[in-house]
């Protein structure tokens, strides 16, 4: 790959200070993106999928939050070196964040006209009338349908899926690096969910923007991800390519995960339960986060943590686990 | 454990005349002036009808809004419909004094959230041991006691954590808390709404096994609500789809997801996304747009806007729910497998 990724984060670490308690909410994450790739961040809730979107946006700048990472940067430009007029000017246009719920992303008084034309008002300083021409373009490329009619309607006019269109319009206004898309369609019927993450898949394809797709969903992240990064208790425990990963995880986590959802085809094999739930960051416990909830773990696994290590199958696949190569060989074997 | 997802009372099962112990007929529930409704009336039920036989469990799908949660609430008695009738062994729920005490304790309900659905200021024998205390169960405290501590051992939970308070409690156990509530009427049916929605991805297979344990175990009947098209089938017999008030299909789950005989069936399939890269790019149905608003139903068959089937016909005429094979679908055009 000669091209620089669109994204590259390493060792993000994010911790709270609440009531005299440190949350280490993000504990050594690494992400990389390439042009017009998704990558699907896939954790259970509280797991730090949205502080690790947040960060890498740029938005924790505030009292009692402490980022850090050794490396940041975006298309190739430096995330850490870069002023917060900077950043605050590559927020909307570099990247840009659609959040789950779309109701409370859009401003409830400002018309949508007026809200998707301002990103080009301000950003690409055009003219009035030229915005609202570019703004009922974005919105015919997100399928609002009579969008020229309906440009000066307001959020609340809008369904529920319709407005997560116009989130995602305004997302893609500026043709940004990177999109990240925390949760998108979380708070959509399926019905809807399927037509919204086409609709980001697309955009994908056409516009060559990476995407960084924040999900719970096993299912979501197998129909859009290129790539998955399984995050757990902070940390990215598996990455890969997303067949791969979900054929041959090497993460007990990701194989238990796969196992306790219910097969549509076999309806009735039984779920493994996963005993136990997640930790809460305040109390992680030593060693491999996951050690407790393990079926394979052993003494060694509450006593030393394993790193987040490239495989040897040559496909870039990473796992944190004692045993990713047992884990491996065993299911071909 | 493996539930027993296997039909042993399919649709066939109405055919034997067994007597169903729940049967829902023409319910109807309509809102006046709710938040969501801008000033006209929300039709969230508008004509079901169902049985639920012994032992069995009927899965309940439906988008948001589709009238599962006011459905649910009207098969225990919490809700009053203002038509049709809710029968138990074929005694009504709704007389003049309201529904009979004992029918009130054999009919019990798990909610989706078991943290609003708990009283934070009880503890968990407290919250157990309430409706001993409602249909007096327990002679005395320390009948009641040991009976909430075989509760809570039932559901899996460490009978010696009685004393503490919900918040103690990890989402999983809080809603096993819920389902030994709900176990302590020993009751013949339980109603589930969302049971499993709220938790975690890693902790709703204990719950789901917990569910089809207890229901091989103590024989109850179990009415499964749910979102999640691939749960539902993994612990129903039956299956019943919802569109804006009313059933569109309902049948034994096998065929309902094998063979789907309304259009708002494939597509619901069709759109559930699934965790298998490999079947990506697969040809999906796509519905456009939202579905429409339960304060002014679409006239004739209330799918008909978003259906790619739909002729005059069904802009006109609606559809009942009628026998298609071996289920049921309200469907001009439903789809007969041959
Ligand atoms: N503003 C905050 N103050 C303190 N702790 C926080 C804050 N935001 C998030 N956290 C902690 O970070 C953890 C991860 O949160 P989040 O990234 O939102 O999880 P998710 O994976 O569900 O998106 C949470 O468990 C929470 O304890
Ligand atoms: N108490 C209520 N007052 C007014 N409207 C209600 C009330 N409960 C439910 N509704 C409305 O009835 C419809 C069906 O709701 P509900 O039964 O909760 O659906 P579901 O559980 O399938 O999401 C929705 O439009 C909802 O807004
Ligand atoms: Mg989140
Ligand atoms: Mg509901």
């Amino acid at each position: 790959m000669s091209e620089a990724p669109v994204l590259e984060i390493r060792d993000l670490h994010v911790t709270f200070t609440a009531h005299g308690r440190e949350i280490p909410a993000v504990r050594g994450v690494d992400l990389t993106i390439e042009r017009g790739q998704t990558l699907a961040l896939l954790g259970e809730s509280g797991s730090g999928k949205s502080v690790t979107a947040k960060a890498v946006m740029g938005l924790l700048d505030q009292p009692n939050v402490h980022v850090r990472s050794s490396v940041a940067r975006l298309a190739g430009r430096d995330l850490l070196t870069m002023s917060a007029e900077e950043r605050r000017e590559l927020r909307g246009s570099g990247m840009t964040l659609v959040f789950q719920d779309a109701l409370s992303a859009l401003n409830p008084v400002l018309s949508i006209g007026d809200q998707v034309g301002e990103l080009f008002r301000v950003h690409r300083g055009l003219s009035r009338k030229e915005a609202r021409a570019r703004s009922i373009e974005m919105l015919d490329l997100v399928g609002i349908p009579a969008a020229a009619r309906r440009i000066d309607d307001y959020p609340h006019q809008f369904s529920g899926g319709m407005r997560q269109r116009i989130l995602v319009a305004m997302a893609v206004a500026l043709e940004p690096d990177l999109i990240i898309a925390d949760e998108p369609t979380t708070a959509l019927d399926v019905t809807v969910q399927a037509q919204i993450l086409e609709l980001i898949d697309r955009l994908r394809r056409e516009l060559g923007t990476a995407v960084l797709l924040i999900t719970h969903d096993l299912g979501v992240a197998a129909e859009v991800s290129d790539r998955v990064a399984v995050m757990y208790a902070g940390r990215i425990v598996e990455s890969g390519e997303v067949q791969e990963l979900y054929d041959l995880p090497a993460h007990p986590y990701t194989a238990a995960l796969l196992a306790a959802i219910p097969d549509l085809e076999r309806p009735s094999s039984t779920l493994r339960a996963i005993p136990g739930s997640p930790p809460s960051p305040a109390s992680v416990p030593p060693g491999c986060s996951f050690a407790p909830r393990c079926d394979r773990a052993t003494g060694m696994c509450s006593e030393a943590r394993p790193a987040l290590r490239l495989l040897d199958t040559g496909t870039g696949r990473r796992a944190a686990c004692h045993y990713s190569e047992e884990m491996l060989n065993g299911a071909l074997a | 454990m493996a539930p027993s997802p296997e039909p042993t009372t399919a649709g066939g099962r109405a055919a034997t005349a067994a007597e169903p112990v729940l049967r829902a007929s023409g319910l109807h529930k309509t809102y006046h002036g709710g938040m969501l409704s801008r000033g006209g009336a929300v039709r969230a039920v508008a004509g079901v009808d169902l049985e639920l036989y012994a032992g069995e469990t009927l899965g309940i799908v439906g988008e948001s809004g589709c009238g599962k949660s006011t459905l649910a609430r009207m098969l225990v008695g919490l809700e009053r419909p203002d038509q049709g009738e809710v029968t138990f062994r074929g005694r009504p729920f709704f007389t003049r004094g309201g529904v009979p005490r004992d029918i009130r304790r054999r009919v019990q309900m798990v909610f989706q959230d078991p943290l609003t659905s708990l009283n934070p200021r009880m503890t968990v024998h407290d919250i157990v041991a309430e409706p001993l205390r409602v249909h007096r169960l327990s002679p005395n405290a320390r009948a009641m006691r040991d009976r909430v501590g075989e509760l809570l051992t039932l559901v899996g939970l460490p009978p010696d954590r009685m004393n503490r308070f919900p918040h103690e409690f990890s989402g999983g156990q809080r809603q096993r808390v819920g389902i030994a509530r709900a176990l302590a009427t020993e009751p013949d049916v339980i109603v589930c709404d969302e049971p499993v929605s709220a938790l975690d991805m890693s902790v709703q297979a204990q719950v789901v096994n917990l569910f089809a344990e207890l229901q091989s175990t103590l024989g109850v009947a179990l009415v499964f609500i749910a979102h999640d098209l691939a749960v539902v089938r993994h612990v129903s017999h039956r299956v019943g789809v919802m569109y804006l008030g009313k059933l569109a299909e309902m049948g034994p789950a096998a065929e309902v997801y094998g063979a789907p005989a309304h259009p708002y069936t494939m597509a619901l399939m069709s759109a559930a996304p699934v965790p298998k890269p490999q079947l990506r790019g697969r040809s999906r149905i796509m519905l456009a747009g939202d579905p429409p608003s339960p304060v002014a139903p679409p006239p004739g068959c209330r799918f008909h806007t978003r259906c790619w089937k739909a002729t005059e016909r069904c802009a006109e005429v609606e559809p009942a729910l009628e026998a298609v094979g071996d289920h049921f679908a309200a469907c001009h055009y439903a789809e007969r497998a041959s």
